[in-house]
């Protein structure tokens, strides 16, 4: 509940914001004590943009949260996992973009990135069409990807168009 | 700096074959360092036996070149005499410097992974003078080769390894090669299995055992100078974020050594500190 009023909070603060993410979690596989812990602490907040990093061991969540205006990547917030010698799983991610394409074929670019993800809807469908070439902000899931590879699709849960 | 640190892991010399700063203290271990991470331990390893007490001391770093593939020396400084036998497990005087290669990496689980890791070392006699036996020995440098695998989770710890070393002839003398071999168990318990900002502890269970050729001495072999042992006992290691310490002694459960040539050797103890350096360096948008 408490993380759900966290995400709400978050997304309602996106709402007048600029492109960019805004919150990464990633569950990391094969962290078993707190050096491994805080390797992956010191790799995250390393990334530009990064304010704060939570690392659950117990769970293997990892929570990012980044400023405004943050350009950081996708590939960042992997490669900071597997330089560690870790995997992660999906990652849930909460940003804001635009969207392009067609109706038929939306993509959200992460502005101030180079990142561009296929949109899918995780359940209902959102009405895309209204959106193109908007900006919004999203959360969804980027399903894992290939060791050094980032995904293509980004499944949404919600979307919004950004004021 | 990061030339540095290459230059020394591949050239300076040490005792690699234990991942002090994550692992148990005598035993092989698996883990590497991060990549870019930088290690380093401090400690003294001491053997007592009916000859005296042989302590030794030093520093070892290692560097983390990807995530997989770490350099590591370590510079040891020996004090006491006690005429013990050839060990590759506890440090003596020698300079050891090598490259573990973590080949095998499988972590499809929360707090959890299997790995094993291979190792290979050179073995550079110290400048400090070997006492008992070895004193009358010309001393060459030597090649360590070892192997770990295991299996680490929150609460469990499973390790085994094994490792050989050989040592150059001069002048028709020969320091024994030396078999190498440990089991190791670690276990955290529930009420330690806590957020990682707070104080980490684990509990080994190490077994040990070691087997040592014959001595060579100008040019014909020592009468009853190979060796085999077999050592038991706990350590524990604590680690915050990047400091670690840990701790143990192991008992003689099996000891088949001349004692004329080596007296009794009782018991080993460890005390080592470790520091971690992370790197937050990204390379890439």
């Amino acid at each position: 509940m408490k993380k759900t009023v966290a995400y709400f909070a978050f997304f309602a603060s996106t709402l007048t914001a600029h492109a960019e993410y805004r919150h990464v979690d990633l569950t990391v596989f094969g962290m078993d004590c707190a050096p491994c812990a805080h390797a992956i602490h010191v790799s995250m907040k390393g990334i530009p943009g990064v304010h704060t990093v939570e690392v659950d061991l117990n769970t293997g969540l990892v929570s990012v949260g980044l400023n405004s205006g943050s350009s950081a990547s996708i590939r960042q917030f992997n490669e900071a996992v597997e330089r560690n010698g870790f995997t992660h799983k999906d990652a849930t991610i909460v940003a804001t973009g635009k969207i392009t394409g067609t109706a038929a074929a939306p993509f959200f670019e992460v502005s101030g990135t180079e990142d561009r993800f296929a949109l899918q809807p995780a359940a209902a469908p959102s009405d895309l069409a209204k959106l193109l070439g908007k900006t919004v902000t999203i959360s969804g899931t980027l399903p894992l990807a290939p060791r050094g590879k980032v995904p293509d699709t980004l499944r949404y849960t919600s979307i919004a168009e950004a004021q | 700096m990061k030339i540095l640190l290459l230059v020394a892991g591949t050239f300076v010399l040490a005792s690699i074959a234990r991942a002090d700063d994550h692992g148990p203290v005598f035993g092989y271990a698996t883990p590497v360092n991060s990549q870019q991470e930088v290690s380093c331990d401090t400690g003294v390893f001491g053997r007592n036996g009916t000859r005296g007490t042989q302590l030794s001391t030093g520093t070892g770093c290692g560097y983390g070149i990807t995530p997989h593939l770490t350099f590591s020396a370590f510079l040891p400084a020996a004090f006491g005499n006690g005429s013990l036998p050839e060990s590759r497990l506890m440090p003596g005087g020698e300079w050891t410097a090598g490259a573990s290669w973590r080949f095998l990496h499988s972590v499809t689980s929360v707090g959890k992974r299997i790995e094993s890791t291979a190792s290979l070392g050179i073995v550079v006699p110290g400048p400090q003078q070997d006492s008992g036996v070895f004193a009358r020995l010309h001393r060459e440098p030597g090649v360590a080769g070892w192997l770990a695998s295991g299996y680490a989770s929150r609460s469990q710890y499973l390790w085994f390894g094994g490792g050989y070393t050989s040592f150059a002839a001069r002048a028709q003398d020969r320091r024994p090669d030396t078999i190498s071999w440990s089991g190791v168990y670690g276990y955290r318990p529930v009420k330690l299995r806590r957020g990682y900002d707070q104080w980490d502890y684990r509990g080994f269970a190490e077994l040990t055992g070691e087997h040592t050729g014959n001595v060579r001495s100008g040019g014909a072999l020592l009468a009853n100078s190979s060796t085999s042992s077999v050592w038991l006992g706990p350590s524990v290691l604590a680690i915050f974020k990047d400091v670690a310490i840990e701790g143990g002694a192991q008992a003689p459960l099996y000891r088949d050594a001349s004692e004329s040539l080596y007296g009794r050797e009782r018991v080993r103890f460890a005390l080592n500190f470790s520091y971690l350096r992370f790197s937050a360096h990204n390379t890439s948008r």
